[in-house]
């Protein structure tokens, strides 16, 4: 029999609208899983119980009453904490934010609370997104759930491992150089990067401006349609959100296989550096797709070669930036008892901050500085347009590339927090769709001979999430690696 | 290509102080080694040709600016609900300047 905790978002709200299930049955059911399966995990920093069984009430109390439910109607869905919710803490992973109570609500947040969707809990990450294995967190790390010694990857590592567990059916992330399609090839999940600008970045906690997407988690393409069409479209707080597109719900099981389908293989992102397990999984998944009917070409993106450092030289020179308002003075940490402002500000800084992120500004600082500024941040700012005309020469002759999310599985916790270089070259196969602003997502393709998921990147044109989902859906229709628990 | 630029301490205490970071010896240390394997390893960049840097991202819609409609101001209160340092009002800070 299937349990509360393990029914998708879809099988949920459409129970919840027939009346065969109860909002805030599946709410607790949530909660207490959390509270039994978290303490071995720490994904979730905070839950809203008394907020969430009253949210759940209400979703309860217009059904009776006859009122339309959302598409989302009595979902949990657990949220990044780099996402703000009036009147909830806010750390983003941040001894500096450590107290912080935001007075307003992140438009994503608000969205899917119109949807029906119930708020259920705050995941953890790495602090300020700024890390692949959510490691850097001030509030410790996050333990996978296939196998308590290994790393989530990040920087959602909660939120994937909320999914993961099933602690929740649904997470929200953000995905700056693939902090959602990462973990959730580490952690046996499917997620969502948007096109740059689907999402309102309103009341996302800042990191690199021109990168930063919210993204979506899930067991399944279907729950990622429902959690797009509710948490996209144009938002007029925010001036980079695109206009608002067709819902994809209706569409998503326009395809019943592949035919007709032309998919891009790009050999820099498919051979050089990537493990031997998930070289043989990405074979095995070509393989399958080329039995759904799909056209398998090999193609070309020459400048990702360039993709890590103009990667993480421009979204440290953003960080340089956004980070500057953490100054002890409005919100955050402040260190006491310093007689002169500019000290004050330079020791809560200092104590506000961990490593990593500490070490990032400095390096976006030096990317931006006076004599060095065009041969660093200048020059990956040329080499992020010749990536972004890469992705447009491939497009014109496939719809959809292809590639490993990851280059390794999930590696042991503390095997790579000493050495950053080694933990950035593991985005090296999602920060080129990041830097040209593409819709991309990840999917489980297989498994390591120990029982390590392995995932696999589907890249589109901009806007097309519509395309990623459907094929996307048309795999896990046609296998089972998404179907794999690991926790009772 | 130009020469790697070595970061040195001097270099790293610079970058530090417009960060408005207060790095103590023991993390400098630590920090310099990791900056410079860093820049070192991202040095290949400055291989490629220079010229004018493109503006933007290619096939997104431009930016959609709101109205500039003034709308009320968030109350103070909540402003200042993330302090504690606060009186009349208005953030406290420590002295800025001397005198």
């Amino acid at each position: 029999m299937t349990s509360l905790w393990q029914m998708s978002a879809a099988a949920i709200a459409s129970a919840v609208r027939a009346g065969e299930l109860s909002a805030r049955e599946m709410v607790t059911s949530c909660l207490d899983r959390m509270q039994r399966i978290d303490t071995g995990l720490n994904a979730i920093l905070g839950t809203r119980a008394e907020a969430a069984l009253q949210a759940a009430a209400a979703v309860d109390a217009a059904r009776q009453g006859g009122h339309p439910l959302g598409p989302l109607a009595g979902v949990p869905v657990a949220w990044k904490d780099n996402l703000v919710l009036a009147g909830e803490l806010a750390t983003a992973g941040s001894r500096m934010l450590d107290r912080f109570r935001s007075p307003y609500s992140a438009t994503v947040l608000e969205r899917l609370q119109r949807a029906g969707a119930i708020l259920i809990g705050r995941t953890n990450m790495d602090e300020f997104g700024m890390g692949s294995s959510t490691e850097t967190s001030a509030y410790g790390p996050t333990r996978n759930p296939f196998g308590a010694d290994l790393v989530p990857g990040g920087s959602s590592g909660g939120s994937a491992v909320a999914v993961a567990a099933d602690l929740c059916p649904l997470a929200v992330g953000s995905d700056t150089g693939g902090s959602v399609r990462q973990p959730a090839a580490m952690c046996g999940v499917t997620g969502l990067k948007p096109t740059y600008g689907r999402v309102s970045r309103y009341g996302l906690i800042a990191y690199a401006s021109s990168l930063d997407c919210i993204g979506g988690l899930a067991r399944t393409a279907e729950d990622l349609a429902l959690w797009l069409d509710a948490s996209a479209g144009s938002d007029p707080a925010d001036a980079t959100s695109v206009p608002t597109q067709p819902a994809i719900t209706p569409h998503l099981a326009a395809r019943r296989d592949l035919r007709g389908l032309r998919v891009g293989v790009p050999w820099e992102l498919n051979g050089p550096g990537l493990d031997a397990e998930v070289a043989a999984a990405i074979q095995n998944a070509v393989a399958q797709l080329r039995g759904l009917g799909a056209e398998i070409v090999e193609c070309s993106l020459p400048s990702v070669a360039h993709a890590v450092p103009t990667y993480y030289l421009l979204a440290t020179a953003e960080a340089s930036s956004n980070l500057a308002r953490y100054d002890g003075v409005r919100y955050g940490l402040r260190r006491d008892a310093i007689s002169r402002c500019d000290a004050m500000m330079m020791q809560s800084r200092s104590a506000g901050f961990g490593d990593e992120v500490q070490l990032r500004i400095l390096l976006g600082t030096f990317a931006l500085s006076f004599g060095y500024h065009d041969q660093y941040y200048g020059q990956a700012t040329r080499a992020r347009a010749l990536i972004c005309a890469d992705f447009a020469r491939a497009f014109a002759s496939c719809e959809l590339l292809l590639s490993p999310t990851s280059p390794v599985p999930a590696f042991p916790i503390g095997s790579h927090i000493d050495d950053p270089l080694a933990m950035y070259l593991c985005d090296a196969l999602t920060v080129p769709a990041s830097l040209a602003g593409l819709p991309a997502l990840s999917q489980p393709c297989g498994f390591t001979a120990d029982g390590r998921p392995i995932g696999m990147q589907w890249m589109a044109p901009a806007l097309r999430e519509d395309l990623l989902l459907q094929v996307a859906h048309v795999f896990q229709a046609n296998t089972d690696h998404h179907l794999r628990r690991p926790l009772p | 290509m130009p020469d790697t630029p070595a970061i040195d301490r001097v270099e790293l205490q610079n970058l530090a102080s417009l960060a408005r970071l207060d790095l103590p010896a023991e993390r400098q240390a630590i920090l310099l080694h990791r900056l410079q394997r860093i820049v070192a390893a991202f040095d290949a960049l400055r291989e490629l040709p220079t010229g004018p840097a493109p503006a933007g991202l290619p096939s997104l819609p431009p930016l959609g600016l709101r109205p500039d409609v003034a709308e009320p101001a968030m109350p103070v209160a909540e402003v200042l609900a993330n302090t504690r340092h606060q009186a009349a009002g208005a953030f406290v800070v420590p002295r800025v300047v001397d005198g």
